[in-house]
């Protein structure tokens, strides 16, 4: 593997992901960027431990050289439903918000909700 | 023992039960507590006949069950559960929530016990991420519009702080093939530290410590405790927080944070108090001074010893009460008074009913520390578990401040005359208050070493009083002063996620200069 391997591009897609989140004020793009941060955790798991040589992980195997660890697969389906549970239930606080307000907008949004609780 | 699986299974199964049979939710939920009781009743009975304390969930010939295990440790914060699970039920009985709130409550209480009992590093992220997504509902559960900001910047920063720690769960489970926190302990190699130990160390404290309640991580906490509905600020401050503490404490017996721990729960004591001493919103004023609190419960931890693990456990049993109880007290004081500030609800003391006045009392007196209640007990054990002048100097401050800022509360404490308010608020309100009265004979056939030992010298005894007087004095002079606003700026999303970008390198760098 080279230096472009599966960490490398699962940290810089988290460092995008960041950046989304603190420079973009539209909320759905704040998901969105949440949502590739969250990716890119589920590319490391998956990249630390794959074995490009490594045979599938069935019980009847072919017998020819080490199986691929499991388990990691595991972990990351898990991982992908909370995450996907995650988004489903931000969008629809989101749709909560724009009903009330009628932004996307992060600053906005925090200078009515500041507004509101003065009173 | 199957006790263990039994308390989630248990609550995971009563969850849609109560949403189906919408009518019967509130009759559920109180034989849930009648339940859990007798189930503790019998783990309490199994460990001490000396059963075997551990069972192990699925394929555990291969090496890859997940081991449930109930330490001594666990068993107080499996009854702090159970006793703000029957405090709630009593709580929310006349006011007779919607069906799906305690639907909600069922899937909390089964997160929080499965959270309790594991010890396996990615069974954690899936019930840390399902305590969040329930939280994140229960926060939310009243639909007004601060309450559903506040949540969802709880629900982005709380899964930003879980994608870290997913990353160092990757990375630990690639160097030692296994999940198991004691199992990974056995097999760290000796001697110097390698730089994957320091690194993954560093993802998952980060990401413990978003759903903990550190300062630098936790700033979505005042805001979301403040805002929800008052049981579930107790449900949150009291119990979820905790849960992140009690991840912290497997953490800290098997990689090396120590350093970091002490620097976070110092700075958290401190700048929460700060933030609590300036407050007047009452219930912002708790939450900040949850904040605090769990500065010493962290410092505690960082410590790292077995004395200073169990007194850092205790004090977040015993904060768990008492905060529990503020909320529950605090929020009824609102409704009847009619204001959230403190020095409006002074005025209105009196619509404020006696039952709730003497359970700001016993909650404050418990908080602040006045012997022999609750938090005189914990605190003294956690003094007694240094004997670094610096930590216990930066304990003592904040005691001083918790009396400081609870000292606003005032003539809101004296319970006086009046009608005694409704009967199923204050039964929630005793089932909270003895415990915090009554914390030290409770705790005596868990604790009695630890207790017997700290309990001997009279310094403990001069140090809490002092504690509380000179607190008050602070309270009287900051009255005087002019009062200037603090930034509030930190609490936005954006700020939150760079305060959490900042943190992880702040905790990297300890941990890399503890790790040389």
């Amino acid at each position: 593997m080279g230096v472009l391997n599966g960490v490398t591009v699962a940290i810089i897609l988290f460092g995008i992901g960041l950046l989304g989140l603190i420079l973009r004020r539209d909320l759905v793009i704040k998901l969105l960027a949440l949502g590739l941060i969250n990716s890119s955790t589920i590319l490391c798991l998956v990249s630390l431990n794959a074995r490009p040589d490594g045979a599938p992980p069935l019980l009847q195997g072919n017998g020819l050289g080490a199986m691929v660890d499991p388990l990691p697969h595991a972990l990351v389906l898990s991982a992908i439903v909370i995450n996907f549970a995650i988004l489903a239930l931000a969008l629809v606080f989101v749709m909560l918000l724009v009903e009330r307000y009628h932004t996307t907008d992060s600053r906005r949004i925090e200078e009515e909700v500041a507004r509101e609780e003065g009173e | 023992m199957t006790v263990l699986a039994l308390l989630p299974l248990f609550h995971f199964a009563l969850a849609p039960v109560s949403l189906l049979q919408g009518r019967l939710a509130r009759r559920l939920s109180a034989l849930a507590v009648l339940v859990d009781a007798a189930l503790v009743g019998w783990l309490l009975a199994s460990i001490a006949g000396g059963g075997d304390l551990g069972i192990v969930m699925g394929e555990a010939a291969v090496g890859l069950g997940i081991r449930l295990v109930a330490d001594p440790l666990t068993i107080g914060f499996t009854l702090l559960t159970l006793l703000i699970e029957g405090a709630l039920v009593a709580y929310l009985w006349s006011e007779a929530p919607r069906a799906y709130f305690y639907t909600l409550l069922h899937l909390l209480f089964g997160a929080v016990f499965s959270t309790l009992f594991t010890r396996d590093l990615f069974n954690i992220f899936v019930t840390l991420e399902l305590l969040t997504l329930v939280s994140f509902l229960l926060v939310g559960y009243e639909r007004k519009a601060r309450q559903v900001w506040a949540s969802l910047k709880y629900l982005v920063l709380a899964s930003l702080g879980m994608s870290l720690y997913l990353i160092g769960v990757a990375l630990i489970y690639y160097h030692t093939g296994t999940l198991d926190l004691d199992a990974i302990a056995a097999g760290l190699p000796p001697g110097p530290v390698p730089r994957w130990v320091w690194l993954g160390s560093a993802l998952l404290l980060s990401g413990i410590a978003v759903k903990s309640g550190v300062f630098l991580f936790s700033i979505w906490l005042p805001e979301a405790h403040a805002r929800a509905h008052s049981a579930v600020s107790a449900l949150l401050s009291g119990l979820v927080i905790k849960m992140g503490v009690v991840v912290l404490i497997g953490l800290a017996a098997t990689f090396p944070v120590s350093v970091s721990l002490q620097v976070l729960g110092a700075v958290t004591g401190i700048l929460g108090l700060v933030y609590a001493i300036t407050t007047d919103d009452l219930k912002r004023m708790l939450a900040y001074s949850t904040l605090s609190q769990l500065g010493y419960v962290i410092l505690g931890v960082g410590i790292g010893t077995a004395a200073s693990l169990t007194a850092a456990g205790s004090y977040a049993v015993a904060h768990g009460l008492f905060k529990g109880l503020l909320f529950l007290a605090a929020g009824t004081a609102i409704r009847e008074g009619g204001f959230r500030d403190i020095a409006p609800l002074i005025a209105q003391r009196g619509r404020v009913s006696r039952g709730v006045r003497l359970a700001l009392l016993v909650g404050t007196l418990g908080i602040v520390g006045l012997p022999p209640l609750a938090g005189f007990a914990a605190k003294s054990l956690l003094t007694h578990a240094t004997a670094a002048l610096p930590v216990q100097g930066v304990m003592f401050l904040m005691s001083l401040g918790t009396a400081a800022a609870f000292a606003k509360l005032g003539r809101l404490l004296w319970p006086g005359k009046g009608a005694w308010g409704s009967a199923t608020a204050n039964l929630s309100f005793i089932v909270l208050g003895l415990p915090v009265l009554f914390f030290l004979p409770l705790a005596w056939p868990v604790l009695p070493r630890a207790l017997a030992a700290a309990g001997r010298s009279p310094i403990p005894y001069a140090e809490s009083l002092a504690a509380i007087v000179g607190g008050y004095l602070l309270h009287r002079w900051i009255r005087r002063r002019p009062r200037r606003a603090l930034p509030q700026r930190f609490l936005r999303l954006e700020e939150g996620v760079m305060t959490i970008l900042s943190g992880f390198f702040l905790v990297l760098i300890l941990v890399w200069l503890q790790a040389r």
